[in-house]
This record gives structure tokens, sequence and C-alpha cells, in this order.
């Protein structure tokens, strides 16, 4: 008896254990996406290879900014990696994702970028990603729409003060 | 007979109910431009969830009319019912009608080729990216003359690069498209000063006065005030530098007398001509 005991108690601890371990694991995993960029068909400047690592880190810094911002309707990531026409647009979307009571919560699969623009004094770069993304838009806690998509995106980054900020961020379609 | 008529009116039931059905279903414009009214066909709430803002209606008699100016964010936007009912649409830009306009640099040197870019981002009236390609002139000119060139944008950006003019001024660069018309001043200031030549204005027992013809570019365009020329004499004293700004076109300075000194000017990486005072 008191061994079947044992067993079940066992179990259980395992059960847990087994349940926790992959919670933990997404939770404390690094959850920035990918992103891969090519600077073949930037012109009429070439880019540097300290802009190109500059652009990655902060691609993917206004990318995570959008998954926070968007999930937990916060404005601080989007003032960080966002000016100009991009933030007006998300600033707005949060204020009226908040006032209907809704979340948007983005999966983000991993982004192929393209420069296709660099201008000549390098104050401003445009990019071309191919996103692959999953789209969950929450109305309190039920799900309304939900979907995983290729999505085109166009975006305008310009140098700020110490980083590289997203000025526009266009969903096309091909 | 009674089968017929039973099987009519199942077949009528069934019409009605898909019918029925296919009224409630939700369905998005196809075509649908920012800035421009559209319908959308459902029943419930609707929630229109775009790149830059949320929309949120109830359908009445089964449709639910978007004002134009409401409908402002291009891209990929999420209709949905709140129920199990979902679907996407795009909305593309309206006609452009705002540039974005980067000239650089705003101050540059005369004659010097391919030395001004001009970059233009396109949007519409909403501050949407117009990525077809539109035409943007760009137009360049101090004093009335200059020249101008129209390049069409390629995925939203068009851009441009000018010699700047062998005359000095205000240069007016502007980027136009339709109605929208940008202005930008790139101040083109004189280049390096050419055949720099001083003459002796004065003497004394203790002092000797240098002063510069007026000085110019090779075009011919007045030195800006303040420009550095420095006056160096060497002796047998060693020697003595006295660094002038140019006034009025003209620089001057004054240097101790000797009995036999050489003397020399320069403005920058520019030399200019070498006196000598003095001697036999």
């Amino acid at each position: 008896m008191k061994l079947a005991r044992m067993l079940v108690l066992t179990f259980g601890v395992l059960l847990a254990i087994s349940g926790a371990v992959p919670l933990l694991k997404h939770i404390l995993a690094d959850n920035k996406p990918t992103v891969q960029l090519n600077v073949q068909n930037a012109a009429p400047r070439e880019v540097e290879d300290v802009t190109q690592n500059a652009i990655v880190r902060d691609y993917t810094a206004a990318w995570q900014a959008i998954s926070t911002s968007l999930a937990n309707n916060t404005l601080g990531p989007l003032n960080e990696n966002f000016s100009g026409f991009a933030l007006d647009k998300f600033t707005q979307r949060v204020k009226d994702q908040k006032e209907h009571g809704i979340t948007t919560r983005i999966i983000d699969h991993g982004h192929k970028v393209d420069a296709v623009f660099y201008s000549p004094d390098g104050s401003a770069i445009e990019l071309k990603d191919t996103a692959s993304i999953e789209t969950q838009v929450l109305n309190g806690g039920t799900v309304i729409h939900s979907d995983q998509a290729q999505i085109h995106y166009y975006a305008v980054m310009t140098g700020a003060e110490d980083r590289w900020k997203v000025r526009v961020l266009e969903s096309a379609q091909q | 007979m009674r089968r017929v008529i039973y099987i009519a009116l199942v077949v009528a039931l069934c019409w009605f109910a898909a019918d029925c059905a296919h009224a409630d279903e939700l369905r998005v414009p196809q075509n649908a431009v920012a800035g421009q009214p559209i319908t959308i066909n459902g029943s419930g709430t609707l929630y229109l969830i775009g790149p830059g803002q949320v929309i949120k209606r109830d359908f009445k008699s089964g449709s639910v009319e978007i004002k134009g100016e409401e409908l402002r964010s291009a891209g990929r936007w999420i209709a949905s019912t709140g129920s199990s009912q979902s679907q996407v649409f795009w909305v593309k830009p309206g006609k452009p009608e705002n540039l974005n306009f980067l000239a650089r640099p705003s101050r540059v040197p005369v004659a010097r080729p391919n030395v001004i870019s001009g970059v233009t981002f396109v949007f519409d009236k909403y501050q949407n990216m117009v990525i077809d390609p539109t035409p943007v002139n760009f137009n360049l000119s101090v004093g009335g003359v200059g020249s101008s060139k129209t390049v069409t944008s390629k995925d939203g950006v068009a851009w441009t690069n000018s010699s700047s003019a062998s005359k000095a001024g205000a240069a007016q660069f502007v980027a136009s498209t339709g109605d929208s018309t940008v202005r930008r001043v790139v101040q083109q200031v004189a280049a390096d000063p050419c055949n720099l030549r001083m003459h002796v204005a004065g003497k004394s027992k203790n002092m000797v006065i240098l002063e510069t013809d007026p000085i110019r570019d090779c075009s011919g365009n007045p030195v800006p005030d303040g420009t550095i020329v420095t006056f160096i004499q060497n002796d047998q004293n060693g020697k003595s530098t006295v660094d002038a700004r140019i006034k009025k076109d003209i620089a001057r300075a004054e240097l101790p007398a000797s009995n036999n000194a050489t003397i020399t000017v320069a403005a920058g990486v520019v030399l200019g001509n070498e006196l000598h005072i003095g001697g036999k």
C-alpha cells in the first residue's frame, strides 16, 4: 500500500516536472525574432559592415517592440525603436486596442530582409522584408482572429541619437 | 405527386437557409484604398484591425460603411465579427500627396561635381508610403538659374545627385510631385581661394602692414568674411605668424619691421605669393 502511494506520488512529481520544464524553457527562451539581412542590392551607397550589424540589431529590436506593445498595449517599447509616421501609427493602434479591449499576439517566425536603398549621405535606409508571422487577435481572452502568413513589409530606418529607428513600416500585397 | 411537392419544399427550404447563412457571411472589399469609403457585409459586431488603427462597429441591416477619413492606414487589415468569422483584406495607399525630402549637405562649396543629394519618400494624404512608381521633379537653382530633373520613384523612394553651381548663394532645392512641393535651401559658398596675392599696404619704423588683394575663388566668388588667412614672416629673429580674418574680401596683418625678411601668405591649403622686405 505504501509502495503504491510512493509510486503515485513519484508519478505526480514527474508529471509536474515534465509540464513545468517546457513552460520554463519557453519563458526563459530568447524571444528575439531572427533577421537575415542582404545588402547586395542596396544603392546608391554600399552598406558598411558596422551599419549592417546595427540595422540587424535595431530592426530586430523594433519587431520585438511591436510584439510587446501590441500584446500588452504599452507604448514604452515603441518610443524606443520607432519615430515619425511609424511611431504615430503604432501609437494610435495601441490606443485603439486599449479602447476596444483588444490585444494582438504576434508569433514571429523570422524575417528575410533586403536593403534596397541606402541614401548617399548614409542617413536613411529602406528595407524590403518578407516576414513569417503568426497573428492572433484577442478580444478579452477570446481569440477573434488567427492566421499565419508571409507578409511583405517596406521599412525605412533613419539614424537617431544612438540607434537606427524605424520611421516607416508598411505591409504591402505582392 | 405529394412526394414531388415534398422534395420541392425541402429544396426551397434549404435554398432559403443557405441564403440566410450567406447574408450573415462576412464579406470584405477586395480593392480598398486609404481615404476612400468601404462597405463590409456581415452580422453582429465588426472589428477592423488595421496597421495603425482599430475600428469597432455594429452591423446595421447587414452592412457597415466605413468613411474615407476613417480608413487611413494602408496595408494588411483584419476584419472579424468577434465570433468564428474573420478575414484578411488589403488597403492600398491613396494618390501621392506628400513628400518627405532630405537635401544634403546644407552648405556646400561651389563647382563641385555630384556633391548635393536629394532623397524623397513619397506618401499619400494619410502618411502611407506610395510604393507604385511616381514621377518626382527635382529643381536646383541659384538666382533663377539652375537645372531640373524628373526621377520616377522605386519602392517609394526617388533620389538625385547634383553638382553645385559655379555661383555662390542660397540655392533653392525643390522636389515636387502633383500638387505637393517641398523646398530646401542649400547654401553654396565660395570654394578655396584662387590667386591669393598680398602687397605691402604701409610701413612704419616698427611695423609693416600687409594686405591681400580681394580674395576670390576660381569662379570669381568672394571668399566669405571670417575665413582665416595666415601671414608668415621669416627673418634672422625667427618666424612670426599672424592669423587674420577676411573682412570685406580683404585680409590685413601687421608684422614687426625687419631688415631682411621673407613673408608668405596662405589660406587653408592655398599658398599665395611671397614678398622680400629689406636686405640688399
